[in-house]
Order: structure tokens, then C-alpha cells, then sequence
């Protein structure tokens, strides 16, 4: 694993990462129009690759965009926290995020013990570091995909700096741990008013808010009372609260019941999850964590599957989603349609299918039916 | 207290709410209402930046607004400027606020908007004007209208570089009028003192920021001795925290002859709101009209952006002949102000090569229609980026 970890991080490589300098400007639209004269400006994105098939969905992605001529120059870095030895450290990692603006991020695998006692992950030491502090997972029913609910459209935005993600956890007594959950009005605000914007600005109708509040009445209490204060600065979206065991089951029964929805840490986690396989498991969904300057890129259901390294199996499409939202993001929309229209061919076809949609084709197979399928 | 009786108009009984929540740890209702009857407490709520995009409000108004907004969003998609607009329209005939409440909700959570001007047909005495409505409901107590000449175009007064500082939300706007006896109106002018020393330190303070050297109050205070008389005092005190900065002040009557005559003299212009008015449009006429020059309302959270001279060209409406110079410059300010200074210098410079090419609409002797001159900025843009 380390091995193969080691030889992809070298395909993988490609821009040695230079000193700061000024932050990256897109100017994307103005080199689309007339891509004949267009000169050698592209943009810059972080790539990391992360564990399991991370690699191998990055190098599709890499594919596609080769094939398409997208403007988009990668720096890559190999961050890991199971292989300590191959990772770049977190510091260049973080900075070179902070100054491209833009980042596209495989998972990362997170062991149950920690090597070094820490009680924070990589992943969390990475979202600290640049404030990411809102994840938006885009749960889409895809054509072509058998699944138990169709139509499904709901966008889950979680906070993922605080609550039970604290990493404060100790032992007072022998025998006794104590974890502490934080959850402060500032950030439960700051994410709220996040999940309303995210809702204005994609003409969304509904906002719901999941807690646990009769249960955690001063936690969860405030993350609610947050909820209903920002909720009054948006009169022409509707809001809606539901207790989080009730809100697992209306998912999985009746889930176009649901818009937006904001939820605290952990819930957030396991509503993304559950929703992720509503509509065709890990390998379709794509998502996105936003700080106030930056963004990363990730699929959206947090699963290294590490079990199918190598074998050539693991699904790329949300990946490729990940990267149709980057390419929207920094201005080069043209390119963002190409590829989604070419992922929606392919789909809708199903003569090309990966295992965990039913079909036999390889990794590799998936994404040459997506080249060929790209005008 | 003005302010306090204007806010009467505006009902936003959503936001009151959320404000005594917030205050009501640190201050009771009474010491919010006593303690601070002129500077309104505004809540800070997190501004709309999410992964180095904003989001902005985009109020097009009446007459040429909406296709002037037109213009400013095509050049941004073609600039690749990395802000969304949140749309918000109000009904000009309507004679409830419903619409313009919305609005200020919008700008309170967004922080900024990009305006052209919101006409009020109602001439009742209970519905405000709404552009006044709005700044005080804002308390964006500062105008700034920073007046340029530019080379291309042929204008009365040449090498202008005035900037007027507006105070924005009392003296004659205070909207307290009222008819005691029939036949007779008086109509109540209302100056503060804590409101007066807001703006000229912000005068002062931008003339230091900025290496600028005089600061000239404007006043009347030979006339109205106590009202004027207290502003150009406030002004006389804060002068003498900035040595550096020369301050005198000048009579209105006398700045709009001296303007015309001899404007070179004026550097930054301290005054009060209704001869803030008057002077600024002073200033675009002798520059070349309405349509070049762009205005900055601020307050201590929100800004506002939008075209120098608050007209809103109804007559030109739809015939393709208004000049987007003033309202680019708007949205360019606006870049500015959120920190995308590269967009910003990008698009400036395309809009001055643009005016200096001669490029021009019919205001200013030119015969080129809108869209020509967004066409010709946009092909500056592509020239400037390569």
C-alpha cells in the first residue's frame, strides 16, 4: 500500500511548490472565449490525492481534464496520517490552499488509535488551520442509477470545526472518559447564516434545521436558538427544525420531503452518509468545505476504501463531480458543462458501469467512456 | 433622536428583536434608547464571504438602473469576478414598505449593495423616501464622492480632484415637518454633535490615509448660527487632532461661485447633507454630467455603492443612450471595498481607456450607444489581462 502510495505520488507530481506569493486571480471567462489565442495562464488548484483510491480518482479526474484541455495547473502534495513518512507536512500544505484559493481533496484515512497520542486527525488539524468550517454535501439523485428513492435534491451543511469534533477528551477517574462537546453562538450563527445564503443564492425554498435539543437542551439549545435568530433575516425562506433520530428516519423514507438542511458536527457527519447511500454510496457524491477565502473539494460520503487499491474498481464519478463544482467555482464554466454532460452520457447509457453501480467495467473503462463522450 | 423617530417608518420588527437579544446581556432597553439615542446600535452578523466569493445586494431602481445593473453583471461574468448578486426589486407604486424592508434585510446580511436609485412616487407625508429610508434605517451616516477628471472628456474645469464628504443622515433630511398653523410649515433641521464628529473624523482621517493636505467645511452658520455653527465647532475641534491637515471653511454660497470659478483650490469637502447635495452635483456638471462619477455611502457595518448623482433617468430609460460609465465605476468602488483589488485595478483601467479613447454616450458629446462603450470596456479588459 505504501509502495503504491509512494509510485502514484510520483506520477502525481508534477509543480514543486514555490514560495508565497501574490494570491491566485481567475480570471477564467476572458481565456474561454477565444481559447485559439489564449495564452499560458492557467489556474492554480492544490490537489491532494489522499488514501485509499484517492489516488486513482485523482489521476481520472487528471484524465479528463487532460482530454478536455481544461486551464487548470495542479499542485500536488501527498498528505496522509496512516503513512506519516510519505506525508507532506501540514504547514505547505495549508499555506499552498491558502494562496490558490481553490483545492481539490481525495479522503483521508484516519486510524482509531493515534501513533502520537494526539487526539486531533490530520483532517481536523487541516480544517482548523484554514477555518473550513462549513461542509456542503450536494446529496443528487444521478440518471441512470438504480436507487431506492429517485428525484432526491437536498444539500446537507454541516459545521465541522466544533461540537463533538473538539478533540477534548479525558480520563478523570479510571474507567471514565469524558469527551466535551463545544458549541459556541458565534460559529453556530456563522454556519447558519451560511446554510440561508448557500439557500438564497440557489433559489432554494427550505431550510431545516437538525439538532438534538431536548435531549442536549443547553448545546444543541443554543445551535437552535442560532438557527431561529438567523432564520428572521431571511422572511422569504421557509425554516424548519427536526430532532436528528426523527430526521435519519424521514431520510431514508421520505427524503424530497427535504431542501437544506444545517446540522451540528457529528449529525451532520452521519446525515451525509445516510443520504450519500439513498442515492448510489460513496463513489456519486460530491461535496465541498468552505472557510470565508477557500475552498476544498471532496466527495462527499468520507470513505478511503481501501479495500479496492489497485484493483481498478472504485467509482470516479464523484470525483469528477468534485471537479465540475471546482471548474464552476473558479469561472471556467464552459468546461464545468462539458464534463457534466459527459458524466450524464455515460450515466444514462449504463453500458459503462463501475461495480458498485451494478455493472463490470473498470476504473479505467469509466473514465474513457467519459473522454469519448466529451464534445 | 431623529434617527429614532425616522426608524418609526421603517418597521423591522424581526431585526429589533434580534438586537435587544443580543444587547440585553450588556445593556437594558432603557440605556439602548437613552445611552444611544443618535448612533444606532447595529448587530454585527457575519458578512456572505464563503471560499473568496461575496455576495452582494443589487438594488437596480427605477428608470435606467435596471439595464445599467445589466451591463455591470456582464462585464463582472466577463471579468470573472468572484461575486454573486442577490436581486432584490421594489415596486415603485407600492405604498406599503414590504419591499424595501427586504432590501435592508438583504444588505444587513450581505454587508454591501450595489444601488442605482429607488424612486418613490407615493407623495404622502407618511411614506419616506426611500433611498433616505434606507440610509438611516443603515446608519450609513458617510457619503463620499471622490471627483476625478478624466482627459477624454471635454469638460468645463480641467485636473479636478475633489473629494466631498457628506454627512448622510440628518440636517435637512431629518424628515420632521409639520404644519403648526395652517399655512405655516416648518420643517426641523437636525444637527448632532456625535453625528458631526463621526464624519469629520472620518474627513480627516482620510485625508491622512490618503496624503491628501486641506479639509474645507462648508457651512452656514452665519445664518443659522446654532445648527451650522455646532458642525463647523466639531469640525474646528477635530481639525486640531490632525496638525498636519489644514482645515478652513467656507460659506455654501460662496463654495458653489468658487467652484466654478476656481475649484483647484478644494481638496477634501466636509459638509453638511443638503449642501453636500447641492455641491456634489455641482461638481459632476462642471465634470461632465451625471454619468461618470461614482458615490461610496458608508456606516460603521454596510456600505453602499452606487452613481454619483442620485438621479434616475426615467426620460433615457430603455433607449439604449445612458452612460454605464457611473455605475461601473460604482461596482468597481464596490470591488475595492471587498478586497478584490486585482478585479478592481482590471476593470478600472479598461473603463479610463475606454473614456480616453473618446469612446462616449450622448451626455457627453459622444455618439456612441451603451452598449458600445461596455462592448469597447470589455474588449480593454481582455487587452489589459493579457
Amino acid at each position: 500500500m505504501a509502495l503504491l502510495a509512494r509510485k502514484v505520488c510520483k506520477v502525481l507530481a508534477q509543480a514543486a511548490p514555490k514560495g508565497p506569493v501574490a494570491r491566485t486571480f481567475h480570471l477564467g471567462v476572458v481565456y474561454q472565449q477565444d481559447v485559439g489565442v489564449q495564452k499560458e495562464s492557467k489556474t492554480k488548484c492544490t490537489l491532494i490525492p489522499g488514501d485509499g483510491v484517492g489516488p486513482e480518482l485523482v489521476y481520472s479526474v487528471q484524465e479528463v481534464f487532460k482530454a478536455a484541455n481544461v486551464p487548470i495547473e495542479f499542485e500536488t502534495f501527498f498528505l496522509s496520517e496512516v503513512n506519516p513518512t510519505l506525508s507532506a507536512p501540514l504547514e505547505r500544505v495549508s499555506g499552498s490552499i491558502a494562496k490558490n484559493r481553490v483545492c481539490l481533496k481525495g479522503i483521508l484515512a484516519t486510524p482509531d488509535h493515534s501513533h502520537t497520542g494526539e487526539l486531533q486527525t490530520l483532517n481536523m488539524k487541516l480544517r482548523r488551520s484554514l477555518d473550513l468550517y462549513s461542509n456542503v454535501v450536494h446529496v443528487k439523485s444521478l440518471p441512470g442509477i438504480k436507487s431506492r428513492h429517485q428525484n432526491v435534491d437536498c444539500v446537507i451543511i454541516r459545521e465541522q470545526t466544533e461540537g463533538e469534533y473538539s478533540a477534548l477528551e479525558h480520563e478523570s477517574v479510571k474507567g471514565v472518559v469524558e469527551c466535551l462537546k463545544i458549541v459556541t453562538a458565534t460559529k453556530s450563527q456563522r454556519i447558519a447564516k451560511f446554510a440561508f445564503d448557500y439557500a438564497t443564492r440557489n433559489n432554494r425554498k427550505k431550510v431545516t434545521c437538525v439538532h438534538k435539543a431536548n435531549i442536549m437542551k443547553l448545546g444543541d439549545g443554543l445551535f437552535l436558538r442560532s438557527c431561529e435568530e438567523i432564520a428572521k433575516l431571511y422572511p422569504r425562506i421557509q425554516f424548519e427544525k427536526m430532532i436528528v433520530d426523527n430526521c435519519t428516519m424521514q431520510m431514508v423514507s421520505n427524503p424530497r420531503q427535504f431542501d437544506v438542511m444545517v446540522t451540528p458536527n457529528l449529525y451532520g457527519n452521519i446525515v451525509d452518509n445516510l443520504a450519500s447511500g439513498l442515492v448510489g454510496g460513496a463513489g456519486v457524491v460530491a461535496g465541498a468545505s468552505f472557510s470565508a477565502e477557500c475552498v476544498v473539494f471532496e466527495p462527499g460520503a468520507r470513505h478511503t476504501y481501501s479495500e479496492a487499491v489497485g484493483k481498478n474498481v472504485a467509482n470516479p464519478t464523484a470525483m469528477l463531480l468534485c471537479s465540475v463544482k471546482l471548474l464552476n467555482h473558479v469561472n471556467l464554466r464552459t468546461y464545468a458543462e462539458q464534463i457534466r454532460d459527459a458524466i450524464n452520457r455515460v450515466l444514462n447509457d449504463g453500458k459503462v458501469r463501475t461495480k458498485d453501480l451494478g455493472g463490470q467495467s473498470s476504473a479505467t473503462d469509466f473514465t474513457k467512456a467519459i473522454i469519448y463522450s466529451l464534445r | 433622536m431623529a434617527a429614532r423617530y425616522v426608524s418609526k417608518y421603517v418597521r423591522t420588527p424581526q431585526l429589533l428583536l434580534l438586537q435587544l437579544h443580543r444587547g440585553a446581556s450588556t445593556m437594558s432597553m432603557f440605556d439602548i434608547q437613552h445611552k444611544t439615542p443618535t448612533v444606532r446600535k447595529v448587530p454585527n452578523i457575519p458578512k456572505a464571504h464563503y471560499g473568496g466569493r461575496h455576495t452582494v445586494t443589487l438594488l437596480p431602481g427605477a428608470g435606467i438602473g435596471p439595464e445599467l445593473m445589466g451591463y455591470v453583471k456582464e462585464v463582472f461574468r466577463y471579468a470573472g469576478v468572484p461575486v454573486d448578486f442577490e436581486h432584490v426589486d421594489i415596486d415603485p407604486m407600492s405604498d406599503n414598505n414590504d419591499d424595501l424592508d427586504y432590501a435592508i434585510t438583504t444588505i444587513r446580511r450581505n454587508g454591501v449593495a450595489l444601488k442605482g436609485n429607488i424612486e418613490t412616487r407615493i407623495m404622502e407625508a407618511g411614506v419616506p423616501s426611500r433611498n433616505v429610508a434606507m440610509r438611516n434605517e443603515l446608519d450609513l451616516y458617510i457619503n463620499v464622492l471622490h471627483c476625478v477628471s478624466y482627459e477624454g472628456v471635454s469638460s468645463r474645469q480641467k485636473d479636478m480632484d475633489i473629494v466631498i464628504v457628506r454627512q448622510n443622515t440628518e440636517g435637512e433630511y431629518a424628515m420632521l415637518e409639520h404644519e403648526s398653523v395652517l399655512g405655516v410649515v416648518e420643517s426641523m433641521k437636525v444637527i448632532t454633535k456625535s453625528n458631526s464628529e463621526r464624519v469629520a473624523k472620518y474627513a480627516f482621517e482620510y485625508a491622512r490615509r490618503h496624503g491628501r493636505k486641506k479639509v474645507t467645511t462648508v457651512h452656514k452658520a452665519n445664518i443659522m448660527k446654532l445648527s451650522d455653527g455646532l458642525f463647523l465647532e466639531t469640525a474646528r475641534q477635530m481639525a486640531k487632532n490632525y496638525p498636519e491637515i489644514q482645515h478652513n471653511d467656507m460659506i455654501i454660497d460662496n463654495t458653489c461661485m468658487q467652484l466654478v470659478s476656481n475649484p483647484h483650490q478644494f481638496d477634501i469637502i466636509l459638509t453638511t447633507n443638503l449642501y453636500g447635495s447641492i455641491v456634489s452635483n455641482v461638481v459632476c456638471g462642471l465634470l461632465g454630467g451625471a454619468g461618470l462619477l461614482a458615490g461610496k455611502n458608508y456606516g460603521d457595518q454596510y456600505a453602499i455603492f452606487e452613481p454619483g448623482t442620485r438621479n434616475t433617468g426615467s426620460s433615457i430609460a430603455g433607449q439604449n443612450v445612458a452612460n454605464p460609465i457611473a455605475m461601473l465605476n460604482a461596482a468597481v468602488d464596490m470591488l475595492r471595498h471587498l478586497g478584490h483589488r486585482q478585479h478592481a485595478h482590471v476593470i478600472q483601467s479598461a473603463i479610463n481607456k475606454t473614456i480616453n479613447q473618446g469612446v462616449h454616450t450622448r451626455d457627453l458629446g459622444g455618439t456612441a450607444t451603451s452598449s458600445e462603450v461596455v462592448e469597447t470596456v470589455l474588449k480593454n479588459i481582455k487587452q489589459g489581462v493579457h
